[in-house]
């Protein structure tokens, strides 16, 4: 019997539970476009494809997670000076259409992602497998809700931000990441963060 | 059975990291025991922005015949545990958007409300000693004096941190954190301290606690131990023992183990996590252990429900069949293939404070053709007129739910 449902969980494919109306619409869309055209795109990237070492890309990237952080850096409780700065009096619906925006843009790598070391990809790819990290980002690392996309990111911006749930610098709005990375080593979260930023 | 193929699982894990990792292998983090290769599941997303009006799920709402339900206030992101001040005001704590919310009625009915603290971590115990408010936010304690008389300035709380000493966070390792607070007849504060993982072997002293202080955070006392995370208890109004909901752990499959609802008989019992939960032994770490050993759940509350808020009602409105039983919130499942809870439950007790029977009092927020929620019930708060306040955290509203014979 537990065997039984043991197996039924395996198979066991989670729906997005919450639909939220309207989200995606072009019209939040177009407004996220003329915000982030002023106040993002300068670091972010014109196209969502952010140029500059330590700056995130966010094309593609999920809205509720976008939404969500934009929420934590608004409130203080994610720390980041620049980002608190501009995060200050945005409305609920500001966020909600730079969130639109930013998932409405085609993900992709930086035009300096550095070639591929197959070694390192490999490492990355076991350590992945094994921390079974495709559970909550999904096999295809897309993401999904609150849980953000990987691909297409920077390598050494998923190596920071790794470091940071690792050492209590960061939450969200669980703390999975910090018991998923806890204690993992440095050299580790590189092999990581190379295999995730050369994935298409 | 199971024990074997999740130790098979762990295993074939093991084997497949290859020679080159030199460093010492991270340990399977405490949340991730016995995950099931495979699976997709993930903790559903919290909305963390305004719900318009029009949004909140109430008209899905399904209550017993002579009950309704209303919405008393809404555009509180994130709102969760409740305490009633002595002038009627609602303060409402919460957890990510690190607010503590006021609601007060309007001369004309309606209700308004304000943030009356921000920014802070995971403030989710919130409770009133006479005119003071408590806010507990991990383990920093916050006492803002006088706090009805101030809503629209806030002086800065006094800080009782220290005199407390809950762990930190870190020490925490960011798990279970989140404290829920309540008030006891002998006016003491009495509070959680959840387990430090999903399952793992940690200092019972410390972890999976149930405490009691004076307000002044001197006295401290364990009132059980082996609770692996409450965010809910209330004492019997008549008998004054303290009962508390409790969550199971993670990973062990859709169906075990329940979550429970407790009954502390005894200042400092053992309820076995993470041993036991009732006559379930844990597939790994039960350590030997004859779960006979431990106190017994008063009742069993369906796996990974997320039993939360939980109150005796002691109001005059309701039919007298509701008086002193238990309404409890469950915010619903995300470690399951099929969706359970999103509801309200009755616990009823017979004189001797038996669970006679659970029922199903507020329903209608999980939609299980489509498998999907439309709110997330986390608290429950019987007002002095008798009518039950629920908060839906998803929608960040609260319900009024009242009875006309």
């Amino acid at each position: 019997m537990p065997v039984r449902l043991l197996a039924a969980a395996l198979l066991a494919v989670a729906l997005p539970a919450v639909a939220i109306p309207g989200a995606a619409e072009a019209e939040s869309i177009g407004r996220g476009s003329d915000r982030a055209a002023h106040y993002c795109a300068n670091c972010h990237g014109a196209d969502g494809r952010s140029q500059q070492e330590g700056i995130p890309s966010l094309a593609g990237q999920q809205a509720e997670f976008v939404t969500l952080q934009m929420i934590l850096f608004r409130e203080g409780i994610r720390q980041v000076p620049a980002m608190n700065q501009f995060a200050q009096g945005l409305t609920d619906r500001d966020i909600e259409d730079l969130a639109a925006y930013y998932a409405s843009l085609r993900p992709g790598p930086p035009d300096d992602r550095g070639p591929r070391d197959a070694a390192l990809f490999e490492r990355g790819r076991v350590l992945s497998a094994r921390m079974n990290c495709g559970v909550c980002h999904l096999p295809d690392y897309r993401g999904r809700n609150q849980v953000p996309r990987l691909t297409g990111q920077r390598e050494e911006f998923l190596a920071r931000t790794m470091a940071e749930y690792r050492d209590g610098l960061r939450s969200g709005a669980d703390p999975q990441m910090n018991g998923a990375v806890a204690g993992v080593a440095d050299a580790d979260l590189a092999a990581l963060a190379h295999y995730l930023a050369q994935l298409e | 059975m199971l024990r074997h193929s999740i130790a098979a699982g762990l295993l074939a894990a093991t084997l497949a990291l290859p020679a080159f990792a030199q460093a010492p292998a991270a340990p399977v983090p405490g949340w991730a025991v016995g995950r099931p290769e495979g699976s997709t599941l993930a903790p559903h997303a919290p909305r963390l922005t305004v719900t318009p009006l029009d949004q909140v799920p109430v008209a899905a709402l399904r209550l017993p015949a002579g009950f309704s339900a209303e919405v008393y206030a809404h555009g509180m992101p994130g709102v969760r545990t409740m305490t009633e001040g002595p002038n009627g005001t609602i303060f409402a704590g919460t957890r990510v958007i690190g607010r503590v919310y006021a609601i007060t009625r309007n001369a004309d009915g309606t209700t308004r409300t304000r943030v009356v603290a921000q920014g802070l971590t995971q403030p989710n115990g919130v409770v009133m000693v006479g005119n003071d408010l408590y806010v507990f936010a991990v383990n920093r304690v916050l006492r803002y004096a006088n706090i009805e008389a101030n809503l629209d300035n806030v002086p800065a709380p006094e800080e009782l941190t220290a005199a407390y000493g809950l762990p930190t966070e870190q020490q925490h390792g960011g798990n279970h954190h989140w404290k829920f607070t309540t008030l006891g007849p002998d006016g003491r504060i009495y509070t959680n301290i959840g387990v430090n993982c999903n399952v793992c072997t940690f200092d019972r002293d410390v972890f999976a606690t149930l405490l009691s202080f004076n307000p002044d955070g001197s006295g401290r006392r364990i009132e059980a131990r082996g609770v692996r995370n409450s965010v809910g208890m209330a004492h019997h109004p008549l008998t004054r023992e303290l009962w508390a909901t409790n969550h199971g752990r993670d990973w062990a499959g859709d169906d075990t183990p329940d979550d429970t609802l407790i009954r502390v008989r005894r200042t400092g019992e053992d309820h076995g996590f993470p041993y036991c939960v009732g006559n379930w032994a844990d597939p790994q770490y039960n350590a030997g252990r004859n779960c006979g050993e431990f106190q017994q759940p008063a009742a069993l509350l369906g796996p990974h429900t997320a039993a939360l808020g939980m109150r005796f009602y002691t109001g005059t409105m309701f039919p007298e069949q509701y008086r002193n039983q238990i309404f409890l919130a469950r915010r619903g499942s995300w470690n399951r293939s099929r969706l359970t809870g999103f509801d309200v439950l009755v616990a009823h007790l017979d004189a001797q404070g038996n669970v006679t029977r659970l029922e199903e009092f507020m329903t209608g927020l999980r939609d299980d053709a489509n498998q999907r929620f439309l709110g997330r019930p986390v608290d429950v708060h019987v007002m002095r007129d008798g009518a039950l306040l629920v908060s839906d955290e998803q929608m960040g509203a609260v319900y009024r739910i009242t009875y006309r014979r």
